[in-house]
């Protein structure tokens, strides 16, 4: 029974052919469009959690309770070789390093500059995301030399081979002052480092602050592909180990709230496209419905008055639709697929229209490069349960109009 | 019933304090010229040579470090670090508004720039601003007479930070003692008028013929537990400084 009242379905659909492939299209171009932004929103949440997870941040990060707030260089880690080996020993985790923050005077001739002495792990950092990343071995901080943020080199004339007078505090509280020598210029995706990073072996920091094996942040980048997602879980493993016992450790969502925010306007943007999705959706299969059923009264009347009872014909109505409505999406979804495929090869330039090398910073973090779009078997779902629900919904007023019809009327008209 | 009761009692006490206030005898409003002009010259004289131990408190660690300071006038003045003997020689020179650092460990000067004015002298609580002294409450400032004090007791003198004068304070409010010839405290009021530091003016003793506040602590508002406190160990007003002693090759041949 409900074979041939599904196969009639189908069958109509087939009647008025331009008519069904104009709302084919609709729905098709809608669910296109769809896949499109779903596609883009993927690749710049994934481009904006690597980006600010990348070099900076990491997906964990630890350090003692209130440095975040004061930065005081006193609040530091101690034993931090051990702690680090203990983290390292944890499975998930795929890199952990040390760092040191020493805010500084800095001159390279007479002239002092605000600068941020960063101590780093220089190995293990220019390893892929890392904040050296990229940098060959010999262009690597070492001993006595560092790198400078190219904005700060620009701002302060700081230039490569220049000895670079250093004037801070040691953990201690006493003065730390040294001399270092400019081996490069350093030019990262993170803001801060490029306008007042000056780049220094992590050795060095710890002597030249006074901190033997100790630091103020331990960096953790968690292993594979979901790093940015499972770090709420690591950051709970890592808290748990005992050498680490009294020391803040946090995820990167709640080192930068903020990103959060953004991640979340993006899903906002999604939600409003698929909306609109939904109302032309609604507004096809409506309008294809109300046409196809009026065109058919008189015939439907004939079915009514051979004993069809009007549930099997609102059922037929219905399932006219949601073919209509499916349909559409599986159309679209074909076409819209592909599209966003080849825009994951090629990619989309953020800095499309803009000056080479032009920067584009926003939360201290440099948008230069381009996203890659790409579709999760899931982002084809949203589509198809909805224009569903909504072709039911469009077609339930000619469904039931249909269903009060009086048999003789209808086929006398 | 029990407003009017409340009305009465408020009456009564206010009616007792008013009759006792003539009791104490208040002593004469100074003019705002000559406070103004007394708290410029306490510390002020032709050539000032001075001892002092300054310590730093954080709320993890206490540091104290014993400098000895040169000045001449208004805007030259040189301070050299004794002790501890790891920081000895550092020196900071001030010349009008330019501050310069010597450092002997990499026998090395450094000018701080206007940007890092704000910021900590030698990990302080003081600012590098302090040290040039560039706020000037003649200059830069409208001053009034507020009136009596009562904690600290003193007179109140209001400094509001002219129009369009860009500083670090929009506001200081200052606690002067009954003479108004010495400063008690300071209340410095940032851009967006909150109460950024405190710093009191203590232990006034005569010292080379002055009297004058030996003691002076800073606290910051907005870190909890941290102070720095100057103490004068010796000083000689009136002293004979050469102008050569505030040069930069003076600065770095060391003391």
């Amino acid at each position: 029974m409900i074979g041939t009242t599904t196969r009639i379905a189908w069958r109509n659909l087939g009647r008025s052919r331009r008519r069904t492939m104009i709302a084919l299209a609709a729905i098709g171009i809608a669910q296109t469009a769809v896949l499109a932004v779903t596609g883009m929103m993927n690749g710049r949440n994934d481009w904006t959690v690597d980006a600010v997870t990348g070099p900076m941040l990491g997906h964990v990060q630890v350090h003692a309770p209130g440095w975040r707030e004061d930065q005081a260089p006193d609040l530091v880690i101690e034993d931090v070789e051990a702690r680090l080996a203990a983290i390292r020993g944890l499975e998930g985790v795929g890199q952990a390093y040390a760092r040191i923050y020493a805010p500084a005077l800095a001159a390279s001739d007479v002239d002092g500059h605000a600068v941020v002495m960063v101590g780093v792990d220089a190995q293990l950092e220019a390893a892929p995301g890392g904040l050296l990343d990229g940098l060959p071995e010999a262009g690597l901080p070492h001993d006595r030399s560092v790198l400078v943020g190219s904005v700060l080199a620009r701002d302060a004339g700081i230039a490569v081979g220049d000895e670079l007078a250093i004037l801070g505090q040691r953990a201690d509280g006493s003065l730390a002052t040294d001399l270092f020598t400019v081996s490069g210029l350093l030019r990262t995706p993170v803001d801060l480092i490029n306008r007042t990073g000056v780049v220094v072996s992590l050795a060095a920091a710890q002597d030249t602050f006074g901190m033997p094996d100790m630091a103020h942040e331990i960096t953790i980048r968690g292993a594979g592909s979901g790093a940015g997602d499972a770090a709420p879980a690591l950051a709970a493993r890592i808290a748990a180990l005992p050498r680490l016992a009294g020391l803040e450790v946090l995820p990167w969502r709640v080192l930068a709230p903020e990103i959060e925010g953004m991640l979340a306007s993006s899903s906002a943007v999604g939600s409003v496209v698929l909306l609109v999705v939904f109302i032309a959706a609604a507004a096809g299969v409506a309008n294809t419905m109300l046409m196809a059923t009026f065109e058919r009264r008189r015939e439907l009347g004939m079915m009514l008055s051979l004993g069809t009872t009007p549930m099997r014909l609102v059922r037929m109505i219905l399932t006219e639709a949601v073919f209509l409505g499916l349909l559409g999406v599986l159309t679209g979804s074909v076409c819209g697929g592909p599209i966003v495929l080849m825009q994951g090869h090629t990619g989309i330039s953020l800095l499309a229209g803009a000056e080479e090398g032009a920067d584009l910073t926003a939360f201290g973090v440099n948008f230069a490069g381009s996203i890659y779009p790409y579709l999760r078997l899931s982002d084809y779902v949203p589509g198809f349960i909805g224009v569903t629900i909504v072709s039911i919904l469009a077609a339930l007023w000619p469904a039931i109009f249909t269903a009060r019809l009086e048999p003789v009327e209808a086929m006398r008209s | 019933m029990h407003m009017r009761m409340r009305s009465i009692f408020a009456a009564t006490l206010a009616a007792m304090l008013a009759s006792s206030a003539p009791a104490q005898a208040q002593p004469p409003q100074p003019e705002l010229d000559t406070i103004t002009r007394n708290i410029d010259e306490v510390f002020r004289s032709s050539g000032t040579i001075g001892r002092m131990e300054i310590t730093m408190v954080t709320p993890r660690q206490t540091r104290t470090m014993r400098v000895r300071s040169w000045a001449r006038g208004q805007d030259r003045s040189l301070i050299v670090i004794e002790s501890p003997a790891r920081d000895a020689g550092t020196a900071t020179l001030r010349v009008d508004h330019n501050l310069w650092n010597y450092l002997p460990r990499i026998s090395r000067t450094i000018r701080v720039p206007p940007s890092m004015m704000q910021s900590s002298w030698m990990g302080s609580d003081l600012t590098n601003d302090d040290l040039t002294q560039s706020t000037s409450y003649r200059r830069d400032f409208d001053g009034s007479v507020v009136g009596r004090s009562e904690s600290p007791v003193g007179w109140l003198v209001r400094y509001d930070a002219h129009e369009g004068v860009v500083g670090l304070w929009r506001r200081i409010e200052m606690v002067v003692n009954d003479q108004g010839t010495l400063p008690v405290e300071s209340r410095y009021f940032d851009r967006r008028m909150r109460l950024a530091r405190v710093m009191r003016f203590e232990d006034v003793r005569e010292m080379d013929g002055r009297a004058i506040p030996t003691r002076m602590v800073v606290e910051p508002e907005d870190q909890e537990g941290h102070r720095t406190e100057m103490r004068y160990v010796s000083v000689d007003f009136d002293a004979d400084v050469p102008e050569s002693t505030f040069s930069l090759t003076e600065l770095e041949r060391g003391r």
